[in-house]
């Protein structure tokens, strides 16, 4: 059989349609239209939500940074924060921005390609949250306590105490490497918990711009 | 003079390209409850983007765009099952129970061509259909973003697989 003849098969089928479908306008009718959510809503307020949540963290995080500026031993460690609250916020702007921007009208390709790189774009930027948290909590102690407290937290803090804390995070960070590579495909977890071993793995991110190089080939001239 | 208010606009427009819906959600959907969901979805965003429509275009062209677009990113999500909120319960598109018309109550053919369309990748399964709807490679290269004669050298590569297929399906 011929793709052509399959072309006569799919117009009875079209025809079989004609009369054997019918659109329920009644439902549409009954303002459902613009109470249901489309796939990406979701994702939509989870990205401001995550925006808003970041813009009083940068503020005061660059209030404590500009009070403490003359004191490395706080400066230091606001500024990493900082730069880590700046660079998630940056990344939510972004997605926010592309998802807005995002036609459905417009060609296949190009709304998969942008669908394709936000993904990787929401993929990178929780892979990297996850495994700088553990690394990030020391300095966090330290700002939290001296900026929320008021105490200075190097009274009951030592260097050694710091160091342990630096060195623990490592050690978590490449503890959670192995679990998310060990546990990766027993499938059995939660489809949250599968969502973040794939991420911090990289194996989401893999797909992902898996897809975006499939898209590029189906793009380019055989 | 009177105008027809938008969402009636809407709806006789879509009534009249239901079969898009149709066939794209038998394309890339297995079972029926994906296949209404995501027909529910496709209707969702065609209404959300209706403000940029291009009334100089056409609707059918435009539908195909956005129906392909939001099938393929259902097919390809991993966490929709968890994220679906505010379901509809009732089908937006009623089979009536006279003459159906979902693959598994086709005749051999059309299951056979559904077969065939499932197995192909998600790109190619779009190619496909609106190659079967009688669409012109120019008409497929704009709704996918690709030249006509990509369209061309495609269109040719799946004929030569179905081709191969079918040998191999009648030679067992």
């Amino acid at each position: 059989m011929e793709l052509d003849d399959l072309k006569v098969k799919w117009a009875q089928y079209d025809a079989k349609l004609e009369k054997s479908i019918r659109l329920n306008t009644r439902l549409l009718r009954e303002s459902r239209l613009t109470r249901v959510d489309a796939a990406l809503r979701p994702l939509s307020r989870w990205i401001v939500l995550e925006t808003l949540l970041n813009v009083p963290a940068v503020l005061l995080l660059g209030s404590f940074l500009g009070d403490h500026i003359g004191e490395p031993r706080f400066a230091v460690p606001a500024a990493l924060l900082l730069a880590c609250a700046i660079a998630i916020l940056n990344a939510g702007i972004r997605q926010w921005v592309a998802l807005r921007a995002l036609d459905y009208g417009a060609p296949i390709l190009v709304v998969q390609k942008r669908l394709a790189a936000l993904r990787v774009s929401r993929i990178r930027t929780t892979k990297w949250v996850l495994l700088l948290s553990p690394l990030l909590w020391a300095p966090l102690l330290i700002v939290g306590i001296q900026g929320l407290v008021g105490v200075d937290p190097y009274a009951f803090l030592d260097a050694k105490w710091l160091a342990a804390n630096v060195l623990f995070g490592l050690v978590v960070l490449v503890v959670m490497l192995w679990i998310s590579r060990r546990y990766l495909d027993r499938g059995k977890q939660s489809p949250g918990l599968q969502r973040l071993l794939d991420s911090i793995a990289g194996r989401s991110l893999a797909s992902a711009t898996g897809h975006l190089d499939e898209i590029a080939r189906f793009e380019q001239e055989l | 003079m009177t105008t027809t208010p938008p969402q009636d606009r809407f709806l006789a427009l879509l009534d009249e390209h239901r079969k898009i819906l149709y066939k794209v959600a038998n394309a890339y959907c297995r079972n029926a409850e994906d296949r209404r969901d995501l027909v529910q979805e496709i209707v969702v965003q065609l209404w959300r983007s209706l403000p940029r429509f291009d009334e100089r275009a056409r609707f059918s062209t435009w539908m195909y765009r956005i129906a392909m677009n939001v099938a393929i990113s259902f097919y390809r999500s991993e966490s929709r099952r968890t994220q679906r909120t505010e379901l509809v319960e009732e089908p937006i598109l009623e089979t009536l129970a006279v003459d159906r018309a979902a693959p598994e109550e086709s005749s051999d053919d059309i299951r056979q061509l559904h077969r065939f369309i499932g197995e192909l990748d998600e790109l190619n399964r779009a190619l496909v259909i609106l190659y079967l709807d009688g669409n012109s490679h120019e008409t497929i290269g704009e709704i996918l973003g690709i030249s006509a004669s990509n369209v061309g050298t495609r269109v040719g590569r799946i004929k030569e697989r179905l081709r191969k297929d079918f040998d191999r399906v009648a030679n067992r």
